[in-house]
């Protein structure tokens, strides 16, 4: 549908004004990257729903049925969103904003691409969503080992949590948007509670302990969460896909999902 | 797939190659840009003569106040990048490299 396309084009030009108002020059890179990342992955989708117009003459986004429109409309969105194999903007773009505008391109900005991906939902390709959700986690995992800048392990992170709500979209959109709503309440309390101590490296988060030692554990305790570990909430979407993923006979899956939480794990821990 | 299908499909591809494997300059980005929304209002124009429906007839023409919008958007950026940077060769877009 054509609102879609604008709602969409709306919100990459709402958010390009925040992100160059501190006037520094990574602010300004980083807004040209996204834009251009924005722009392109909106004019394909509008180029999927044209050819599937022109091939089965439906027009309606939720009944796209010919499979080439389909796989590159899922494509289009997941570059919105930063899944792999597109997932490269995400690190840089976000380590060039500050930690609020950070806030609101990983949260805010996901939520439109994904009422989109829910609605196209039922009709998608099995193998693609499974391959992308993979290649997010492992990614997510191994690229955020090497980091010392706090920005770009949120931007592994969100690749990762991305990777893991794509996964259960082809069985039960509701864990899909039930993990986008536990991931995106983490994500807002590790940003707020990094401005809070105005930490942008791993070293400065050390200092914290010494002077407001309740913020200290909260940001151990909301890393943990988002790490996965039971029994706090974080744990709760992990478990029930792999119950799903099991349900339909895809152990291997289940197995390299739980391997790759492990890895991102490991970088929360330090 | 009817030969006018296969234009604008053509020229949607052949825009979006340019845009991915842009080489020196930042502009011939935004011009790629510009030719894939092109090609998509010519597309959607011939698509809403086809069907003869009148609602539909006035989507071209968002598309097109649209796509001016976020050309301007890509100048204004450019203009910025060029003010701080100097330039606007990609080469000096490598501030953010971990």
């Amino acid at each position: 549908r054509f609102l879609a396309w604008m709602g969409l084009e709306i919100s990459t030009m709402a958010i390009i004004p925040l992100m160059t108002q501190q006037h520094h020059p990574r602010a300004e890179e980083a807004a040209t990257k996204y834009f251009l990342t924005q722009a392109t992955a909106a004019a394909m989708i509008l180029f999927a729903s044209l050819t599937n117009a022109w091939l089965t003459g439906e027009w309606n986004i939720s009944q796209i049925s010919h499979p080439l429109s389909v796989t590159l409309t899922i494509l289009a969105l997941a570059l919105k969103i930063g899944l792999a194999p597109m997932h490269f903007w995400l690190p840089e773009v976000l380590q060039g904003l500050n930690l609020t505008t950070g806030l609101i391109l990983s949260t805010w900005q996901k939520l439109a691409p994904f009422a989109l991906i829910y609605q196209i939902a039922p009709n998608t390709n099995q193998t693609l969503l499974i391959t992308l959700g993979i290649m997010s986690a492992l990614i997510g995992g191994w690229g955020g080992l090497n980091q010392t800048q706090l920005r770009k392990i949120l931007a592994y992170s969100s690749i990762a949590h991305l990777g893991w709500m794509i996964i259960i979209l082809h069985f039960l959109p509701n864990l899909t948007l039930l993990n986008l709503t536990l991931y995106i309440l983490m994500t807002s309390t590790m940003f707020l509670s990094f401005k809070l101590s105005m930490a942008t490296k791993v070293n400065s988060l050390a200092t914290t302990w010494s002077k407001t030692p309740p913020l200290a554990a909260l940001t151990m305790l909301s890393l943990l969460s988002l790490g996965g570990l039971p029994p706090l909430t974080g744990f709760m979407p992990k478990w029930l896909i792999l119950q799903e993923l099991t349900k339909q006979n895809l152990p291997i899956t289940a197995t390299i999902m739980a391997m790759t939480a492990l890895l991102s794990l490991f970088f929360y821990l330090r | 797939m009817t030969p006018t299908h296969f234009s604008f499909t053509s020229a949607f591809i052949l825009g979006l190659m340019g845009l991915a494997f842009h080489r020196t300059h930042l502009l011939s980005t935004l011009l790629c840009l510009e030719g894939m929304m092109l090609s998509l209002f010519i597309a959607l124009s011939l698509w809403s003569l086809q069907l003869n429906v009148i609602p539909f007839s006035t989507t071209p023409m968002i598309l097109l106040a649209f796509s001016a919008c976020e050309a301007s958007t890509g100048l204004a950026l450019l203009v910025a990048t060029a003010r701080t940077h100097g330039t606007d060769h990609l080469q000096s877009l490598n501030l953010l490299q971990c």
